[in-house]
């Protein structure tokens, strides 16, 4: 039995709890949440994405599904293997695609272990011909490009020239910076429509050359070349501009929920009848990805005819409404 | 003869640890003296008015806001801020710049602004430390739990006007800060400086699309792009993120957003994110001024004085005088020769080009478009130090904030103009040590983690020192 001085207590109680819950932040699951047990976030995590790199499918190759395993790069859109030398590592990923078509396949440094003095880096990158912000319509001509648009800054060391490597042509082109000592060696060939280059980096010609040298131990598809590389064979035959014309039997503009500003890069693949196979983009929000897909799916195109019989063909579309500089058109990007 | 040998063996030390202890690369620090900004632009005069309503803009950009009965006028703070007035974030090294090195926004409960019975300072806002706003990068869910598929990322006011004098019976609590700092759901930006904007507001679009297209192709992992404004499509360029077309639109946000005022093109007071979500501001929080709104509006009421001009400049509200006194600021004036002299600070910028950093903090921006302002604005270079793009920079910096087209990992190209004299690095503030700044442009999904290797790995101590000292030079 509780006596009254009891009940006037657990009122009293119950009364200050009320109060202080009046006055303690709503739960409102907005701004004011308030749980000491409450979930933490990971940190170092980029949970929060702007325009990025999607595909329709999980299956195809993408140009930036390339990994390092083993010491060994393996790159099955491109369908090349680089064998890291002994003691360099890849310590940071690159940034997704950009939505002018370049990529950052990997970034190779020293490893703690590694022993010589002078050191060095290897940037593995690809340029997306079709969506370029440059004139160039080859790996030459953007090799040509870069040693146009050089700094005052460096000094051309070697202009750019055909090299031969792992039994392939690339376009190979030295510079070097006086005041910083270093010396970068490029070495640029073309695989399904993109530039493919290695960069390397160093104040120790040496090195750069042991580098270069290991470099005969990779393995590369037949169509590498600084100005040859449109696919065909084992991959589609690709080609600029190819959705444009007559080539398009039928076309269903994408309807965009959102008006947005930015480039929407697209890859696609055509199959022998003439549907989209294969949609890649290269950089853009989700819902403008869904708009897209579902507007391709129903575009219909000419087969593409080589030797008489239909094949699958790659080409790049560019959707979205952002400025960009105007480029002349490319001379040969696999144009037909 | 012990004396000798012991002098033999201290200059045998000195030998051998002397060269590094010289080639150590330190951060030069901040450079003290005069403050290198803060003056108008050289066109700025008084016999075309744009001097008059530069300094007008100027003090109204120091003027102390007051909710209501402000015996000045200067009415409408709140009910959410994060501080007073415009220079009291904006004040390093001169009126207009960032962050200073005493914290105004920790001594806002002994100096009056804040009631200390209905608010705390928050434990981010220290002393010495970075000048801050907050935000959340998730809304919590109703358990209180950050929910990372609802980003939120709008600013968390700091302070509430509740308990001061003049806030009647508003009564408003603080956002969660020390749950969102313990669940990691909380992130920091500190103020730009605005020195030079007039320039960076009036750089036409085709000269940012040629620098980057110039900048194609470079050999360094880099490749950033646009924000773009999300009504007209053009290039917008103020903000960390970029997110801002103009001064005006980044004033307008600033005065509604940091200091709580309504203007005339942001016309409500603001709600936090959370409460937007909810019922809003409680009715007893809203026209505290008590003359309706927008809190700054055009004055229409001016009386004319004896100086025709300085009667003009009265007459905008503080909005429009913000931006123009931001866009007659004239950009800051690099030293020639300090810190560690000439031949250091020249070496250091051909280093800064050599090695990459210059393709996105692009030194010169040619020529700005024609101006109806003044004559300094008008096919002048921008020395900004920035292509104005939005870059991805990694894990390491990224804040999971979205503004415009600029995703968590994505930070417009900081002009790097006035670098001598600031206190605070980065987005964040998160650093005063240069080194680290730089260090912080590598990780994972970074477009600057070449650059950065270059920087760190392959110049000498010597060089590297070069680059901190034209850094510290600007």
């Amino acid at each position: 039995m509780l006596t009254s001085f009891s009940r006037f207590l657990i009122f009293l109680g119950l009364s200050m709890l009320q109060l202080a819950a009046a006055q303690a932040p709503p739960q409102s699951g907005g701004d004011f949440s308030n749980n000491p047990e409450a979930k933490k976030l990971p940190t170092g995590v980029l949970l929060v994405k702007g325009a990025w790199s999607s595909a329709s499918d999980s299956v195809t190759p993408l140009p930036e599904g390339g990994r390092v395993d083993k010491n060994i790069y393996n790159n099955p859109y491109f369908g090349f293997t680089y064998a890291l030398s002994p003691d360099w590592v890849e310590k940071f990923s690159g940034p997704p695609p950009s939505d002018s078509g370049y990529y950052v396949l990997a970034q190779i440094r020293p490893a703690e272990t590694f022993k010589r003095a002078a050191r060095g880096s290897i940037l593995l990158a690809a340029q997306d011909l079709f969506f370029t912000l440059t004139p160039a319509g080859n790996a030459l001509e953007l090799v040509n490009f870069t040693k146009d648009k050089l700094s005052p800054d460096y000094k051309v060391e070697q202009p750019p020239a055909l090299v031969t490597v792992a039994g392939h042509s690339f376009v190979g082109f030295a510079y070097g910076s006086p005041v910083a000592e270093l010396h970068w060696y490029v070495l640029a060939t073309q695989i399904r429509c993109h530039m493919v280059q290695f960069v390397f980096t160093s104040r120790d010609d040496k090195l750069v050359e042991s580098l270069i040298h290991d470099m005969d131990k990779m393995t590369l598809p037949a169509e590498a070349g600084p100005i040859s590389g449109r696919g065909g064979g084992d991959v589609p035959v690709c080609i600029k501009d190819y959705a444009s014309g007559e080539n398009v039997i039928e076309r269903v503009p994408p309807v965009f929920a959102e008006r947005r500003f930015n480039p929407v890069p697209v890859r696609i693949i055509i199959d022998k009848e003439g549907k989209v196979k294969h949609v890649h983009f290269l950089s853009t929000f989700p819902d403008q990805a869904k708009a897209i897909s579902d507007a391709l799916s129903q575009w219909r195109f000419k087969p593409y005819l080589h030797d008489g019989h239909p094949v699958e063909v790659e080409t790049g579309i560019l959707f979205g409404r952002a400025p960009r500089m105007a480029t002349s058109p490319s001379t040969n990007a696999g144009t037909e | 003869m012990k004396t000798v040998k012991r002098a033999s063996v201290l200059a045998f030390l000195v030998a051998l640890f002397l060269p590094g202890i010289a080639f150590s690369q330190t951060d030069p620090g901040v450079q003290g003296g005069p403050a290198r900004a803060g003056s108008p632009l050289a066109s700025v005069n008084s016999s075309d008015g744009t001097l008059q309503f530069f300094q007008n803009g100027q003090a109204r950009f120091q003027d102390i806001e007051s909710v209501s009965n402000s015996p000045t006028g200067n009415n409408g703070l709140g009910p959410r801020f994060n501080f007073v007035q415009c220079s009291g974030c904006h004040l390093q090294p001169a009126v207009g710049g960032t962050g200073p090195a005493t914290n105004p926004q920790f001594q806002v409960i002994a100096n009056g602004f804040v009631s200390g019975s209905t608010n705390t300072i928050p434990s981010f806002i220290t002393a010495n430390g970075p000048t801050r706003e907050a935000r959340f990068p998730f809304f919590f869910d109703a358990n209180g739990n950050p929910n990372p598929n609802a980003p939120n990322g709008g600013v968390e006011d700091l302070f509430t006007v509740s308990g001061r004098s003049d806030a009647g019976s508003c009564s408003l609590p603080q956002p969660s800060f020390a749950l969102a700092q313990q669940t990691n759901n909380i992130i920091f930006r500190i103020p730009t400086p605005t020195f030079g904007a007039g320039l960076i507001e009036n750089v036409d679009d085709s000269t940012l699309l040629r620098n980057q297209a110039a900048n194609a192709n470079n050999n360094l992992g880099i490749s950033g792009t646009f924000n773009h404004n999300g009504n007209d499509g053009t290039i917008a360029r103020f903000g960390w993120k970029a997110q801002n077309k103009s001064l005006e639109l980044f004033a307008g946000e600033a005065y509604n957003v940091e200091m709580g005022i309504s203007n005339e093109i942001f016309t409500q007071d603001r709600p936090l994110p959370g409460e937007d979500m909810n019922a809003g501001l409680p009715a007893s929080c809203l026209n505290l001024s008590g003359s309706g709104y927008p809190e700054d509006t055009t004055n229409f009421t001016t009386k004319a004085g004896s100086d025709q001009f300085a009667t003009n400049a009265s007459i905008p509200s503080d909005t429009v005088m913000f931006a123009m006194f931001m866009r007659l600021l004239a950009p800051p004036t690099p030293s020639t020769t300090t810190p560690g002299g000439a031949t250091s600070i020249a070496n250091g910028r051909r280093l800064f080009s050599a090695i990459g950093c210059a393709t996105c903090h692009t030194p010169t921006l040619s020529s700005t478009q024609a101006s109806n302002f003044t004559a300094s604005l008008g096919n002048a270079p921008a020395n900004a130090f920035s292509d104005l793009e939005i870059h991805h920079m990694g894990t390491g910096l990224a804040d999971n904030v979205s503004q415009g087209g600029a995703g968590g990992d994505q930070f417009r190209t900081a002009p790097l103009w006035g670098l001598g004299q600031r206190i605070f690095l980065l987005h964040d503030g998160r650093t005063r040590n240069l080194l680290s700044a730089i260090e912080a442009h590598e990780s994972n999904g970074s477009e600057g983690t070449q650059a950065e290797l270059n920087f760190d790995q392959l110049l000498t101590s010597s060089q590297q020192q070069d680059v901190l000292n034209f850094l510290r030079s600007l």
